[in-house]
């Protein structure tokens, strides 16, 4: 494999070589060393309510299946037979207490441990042969969960998702934590799109600069009242930790009419106050400051945009949120996942037009979204060719040839959130993305350990970890 | 009433009887049918008759009584 370390020089700088956005072997480099560690977004909470209902996702080729089993406990399971390797499930979601192999018939409870072993005895002379007590289907190496969010990591030894999220999570709470109830989800909406898994995640984490000029149709047919170019650079962009985004400067007033000028009704809003943090509040009710698009590393984007949903001449907005994942297929094609998000709490009429303003926008049908795709797919057949493996595009927005800021950053005084926020356009929350991801990609990956089942090998009894051992 | 019959010298441990109806059959620790009832009503004697039927050894029945 080629050394990559000019590549990652050349990003830590803010010169991305165009060839990585269309690249097999910095795709493989992803696959092995960044989507192999990273934590991971499967699905939330709230898509599995009752016992036994179940979703399966996948971390690029593996299939995990995410339950609720019996004991009402989340689990996700590598969607493996311990036998022959079949997938054991096979639907996309449903709701089940046991998950039955086709090829030769063994079946799983839903927390994974194994039920039925055909022939047990006369195949393998039982337990003596294979020892099925407390095997389970593979649990993912390490899960967790933040608002509902349930994240994987396939490294066992990956660091608590919490401190992964890091500081990211006090922008997480504006789009998950509404009320002391979190969120519910529609979806996912699923397609593929012919572009690199990187353009999407960069776009949403602090591409404002776009906006004015990708998506001028959309301001032109009046649907949404912001986007327009002198609106974006009043806003800032922040990155913290694991994450950054954009935001909106919104028109003076006080907290409560900052919000109801985004679209949110007043009870909502009292429980927005009962839910954040003063510095949380303080971000909007103070600083004047909204939040709009924004990614977590290294796949997950968030957007909070607030369009008119009703044919009239009034400027009457109203809010939705949408969480997507950018699941890589390969270096030029995408799987494109993308929920609806709503507050659990909100009052039904609010859910119902907000679930339809996220459709006009976002989404498969969404209007933002066509606009969007065709800049990435163009981009991404580009990369692949040999004149862009000599250019390096320059994406240091808001810095100059000294490395000095163009602006500086926004105090704490003016801005209450954490990480660095600064007004105006710049590709700070780009440049942070692609060095965390060339700091990945740069760090040998640790070989697997092998997992043997139910027998010998080299002397050592294999097994897999006792269901009750799942980290929760 | 109908009543629940297991050939346990049959039964090879596939569990696809669970599947079909866990408040009806178990397995044990030695891969072998639990019947946790020895009668069921009527009224759901079609939803545990396919429970039986799943069986690949044909090792349960239910029946008149």
């Amino acid at each position: 494999m080629a050394d990559q370390t000019a590549v990652f020089e050349a990003v830590r700088e803010g010169m991305i070589p165009a060839h990585v956005y269309n690249d097999r072997e910095i795709f493989e480099l992803e696959r092995d060393r960044l989507f192999n560690r990273s934590w991971m977004f499967l699905a939330h909470e709230s898509e599995i309510p009752d016992v036994g209902d179940y979703v399966v996702r996948h971390v690029l080729e593996d299939s995990f299946i995410v339950t609720r089993d019996n004991k009402g406990e989340v689990r996700v399971m590598f969607n493996m037979c311990l036998h022959r390797g079949m997938q054991v499930c096979r639907a996309e979601m449903g709701n089940a207490s046991n998950f039955r192999c086709p090829y030769h018939g063994w079946s799983y409870r839903n927390d994974g441990r194994i039920l039925g072993l055909p022939f047990h005895q006369e195949a393998y002379g039982g337990e003596e042969g294979f020892k099925k007590k407390g095997q389970t289907l593979l649990p993912a190496p390490s899960m967790d969960t933040y608002n509902g969010l349930i994240f994987i990591s396939l490294d066992p030894d990956a660091e608590p998702l919490e401190d992964f999220l890091g500081d990211f999570k006090f922008y997480l709470d504006y789009y998950t934590k509404q009320s002391a109830d979190g969120v519910e989800v529609r979806g996912p909406q699923r397609w593929r799109v012919k572009a690199n898994w990187k353009i999407g995640a960069e776009n949403f984490a602090g591409d404002m600069y776009h906006t004015p000029q990708t998506h001028t149709s959309v301001v032109e047919i009046g649907l949404f009242r912001e986007p327009k170019a002198e609106k974006r650079k009043d806003g800032n962009t922040y990155w913290a930790t694991s994450g950054g985004g954009t935001t909106y400067k919104l028109p003076p007033g006080t907290l409560e009419e900052r919000l109801a000028y985004v679209g949110y009704p007043a009870e909502m809003i009292e429980r927005m106050k009962e839910s954040w943090s003063q510095d949380q509040l303080d971000v909007i009710g103070r600083d004047g400051f909204m939040i709009s698009a924004a990614s977590i590393f290294p796949n997950i984007s968030l957007v909070h945009n607030w369009p008119k949903v009703e044919d009239t001449d009034s400027d009457e907005v109203l809010p939705f949120i949408s969480l997507r994942q950018w699941q890589p297929i390969s270096e030029n094609e995408t799987e494109v996942l993308s929920w609806f998000i709503v507050d659990k709490n909100a009052p039904e009429e609010f859910k119902a037009l907000s679930y339809k303003a996220y459709l006009m926008c976002f989404g498969s049908t969404g209007m933002f979204e066509q606009d969007d795709v065709e800049n990435w797919v163009s981009l991404t057949n580009t990369a692949a060719g040999s004149m862009a493996r000599r250019l390096h595009l320059n994406s240091r927005m808001g810095m100059k040839m000294d490395g000095s800021e163009v602006v500086p950053a926004l105090t704490k005084e003016q801005f209450a959130g954490p990480g660095k926020a600064y007004v105006g356009y710049g590709e700070y929350s780009q440049r942070n993305l692609l060095s965390k991801w060339a700091d990945y990609l740069e760090r040998e990956p640790e070989p697997a350990k092998g997992i043997s089942l139910g027998g010998a090998i080299r002397g050592e009894q294999g097994r897999t970890s006792c269901s009750e051992e799942q980290n929760r | 009433m109908a009543k629940l019959t297991a050939d346990f010298g049959a039964c090879q441990g596939y569990a696809n009887c669970v599947v079909a109806a866990d408040d009806v059959y178990d397995i044990d620790d030695d891969g072998i049918v639990v019947l946790l009832k020895e009668h069921i009503e009527e009224s759901d004697r079609a939803r545990v008759e396919e429970a039986a039927r799943s069986c690949p050894v044909n090792a349960l029945q239910v029946v008149d009584g």
